[in-house]
């Protein structure tokens, strides 16, 4: 028998470490998506400096006013990546487009494997849809590049693109309807709520005990807040408890304190929305792609 | 004593309220809304293909009349495909999953083949009506693959909700929400397979 237990034991143990160490090493990807270090992201070099800076200034110029992200990715291989999903691995990762209009739009170009790819934004695909992707791809990039000329088939097509989704979107729109999603409650304003209704809870429903005020308040605090975190809402609880325990002591003149309120310690509380941006100033705005725009080669 | 009965139904409340949003009530809930979604946008997306297809044999058919066999069996399996009802509810019903996938797989190979002999027709692959079709049918694959791919990771998620501990109970007993056919190994390798841009 005991020996049996033994054996179970250890071997729980070793698919534990074997599963921890997959779990580890797990997502592995022929090709890790390159870091978005600016708009034009050339990898293979064979875009000429003044026109990575010049491209991007129009790519920065059009989001300016559209709101659209468009960003250039140029590779020297896909290490054998199918190039769709790779290209939406990228999309998806850099998050280009807004968040709520998902206007973003990459042009990957793979030079290895000779193939380029156009991936569409949700909220483009109605403006810039696979026909037209795929017609910039076949009139506008795929005759320069036949002839040799990169950076001139990467600039037409970047043009082509802007040109296409230039009326979709207004960036002052776009803005604006940001601002008023924004009017969602956020997480502090959940533990305000929660602090505010549990409070008044404890002190209306419960004319009794002093525990059970501080008690029932703090865990209708706690179940209010508890949509923004767990570690909110407890905060949010612990708060209320201590403003129940504050009034019960004002009302009765001291006495017997609530235990709930006491040594409660609120952690520090995580941290609110981590941004890093990187070096080039530019990072995603939150969009999300589905799998449209037109693939090529040359 | 009233203060002591009051005490009691406080207590009840609480644990009650708390047992819910503790046990993922509310969690279950919208992963099985998210499966939907996803779900809407499968099928979306196989829709849009079919709607592809009557132009695309119409086109065909203009250059190559005489492949007769193809051009009507993307007929027939498209008719096969846009025939089965499908509603979130399908979900619930591995048989009506399994008959979807099947139907679909169907039209797949079948439009793989009128594309194949489009290889033997070069006026045809000339054809800038054609080769928007193609274009258009190209992205729409990719588009399927897509849906599918967030749905499969969207069941996943739901199926762990229903059947880890303690979430299961929930799942099991108040909402009686049950484990949604995904789809199989064997569409995950088509699915795999990168839609093919040569013609």
């Amino acid at each position: 028998m005991g020996d049996n237990l033994r054996q179970l034991m250890v071997r729980c143990i070793l698919v534990g470490v074997v599963s921890l160490v997959s779990a580890l090493t797990s997502p592995s990807f022929a090709l890790d998506v390159p870091p978005l270090t600016g708009r034009v992201v050339d990898l293979a070099q064979v875009l000429p400096a003044d026109m990575v800076a010049s491209l991007s200034r129009d790519l920065e110029a059009h989001e300016t006013k559209t709101s659209n992200q468009v960003a250039v990715l140029i590779l020297p291989s896909l290490e054998g990546e199918p190039l769709e999903f790779f290209s939406h691995r990228v999309g998806t990762t850099w998050k280009l487009g807004q968040k709520g209009t998902e206007n973003g739009v990459l042009l990957l170009v793979a030079l290895r494997e000779r193939k380029v790819r156009i991936e569409v934004g949700y909220g483009l695909e109605g403006t810039l849809t696979d026909l037209r992707s795929a017609h910039i791809i076949r009139q506008e990039i795929v005759p320069r590049f036949r002839s040799g000329d990169l950076p001139g088939g990467v600039a037409a097509g970047v043009q082509a693109i802007l040109g296409t989704i230039e009326g979709t979107y207004k960036a002052e729109e776009v803005m604006a309807s940001r601002t008023r999603s924004g009017q969602d409650p956020t997480a502090v304003e959940y533990v305000i709520i929660g602090i505010v209704v549990g409070t008044l809870a404890g002190i209306v429903l419960s004319h009794g005990l002093q525990r059970t005020r501080a008690l029932l308040g703090s865990l209708l605090a706690f179940l209010v807040a508890q949509s923004a975190t767990v570690g909110l809402g407890l905060l949010a609880a612990g708060v209320t408890a201590f403003l129940l325990w504050l009034i019960l002591q004002a009302n009765r003149g001291g006495g017997r304190g609530g235990g709930w309120g006491e040594g409660f310690i609120p952690g520090p509380g995580g941290g609110f929305g981590g941004s890093f941006g990187g070096g080039g100033g530019f990072s995603g705005g939150g969009g999300d792609f589905g799998g449209g725009g037109a693939s090529g080669d040359w | 004593m009233g203060s002591r009965i009051s005490v009691f139904a406080t207590f009840i409340i609480s644990v009650l309220l708390l047992g819910l949003s503790g046990c993922g009530y509310n969690d279950l809930q919208g992963l099985d809304e998210d499966t939907k979604a996803a779900w809407s946008e499968v099928v979306n997306q196989y829709q849009r293909r079919a709607d592809l297809i009557p132009n695309l044999v119409a086109t065909v058919n203009g250059y190559a009349a005489h492949e007769k066999d193809t051009l009507e069996g993307v007929v027939q399996a498209r008719a096969q495909a846009t025939g089965i009802q499908v509603t979130p509810d399908t979900l619930k019903d591995p048989a009506a999953f399994e008959q979807f996938q099947k139907a679909q797989a169907g039209l797949s190979s079948a439009l793989g083949r009128l594309i194949a002999i489009a290889e033997n027709y070069p006026n045809l692959k000339a054809d800038q009506n054609f080769r928007d079709l193609q274009s258009q049918l190209e992205g729409t694959e990719n588009r399927i693959a897509v849906a599918r791919k967030r749905y499969i990771e969207k069941v996943a998620e739901y199926n762990k909700g229903v059947r880890y501990f303690p979430t299961n109970l929930t799942a099991k007993f108040l909402l009686h929400l049950e484990e949604k056919p995904n789809f199989t190994v064997a569409d995950e390798k088509a699915v795999a397979k990168p839609p093919e841009v040569k013609f």
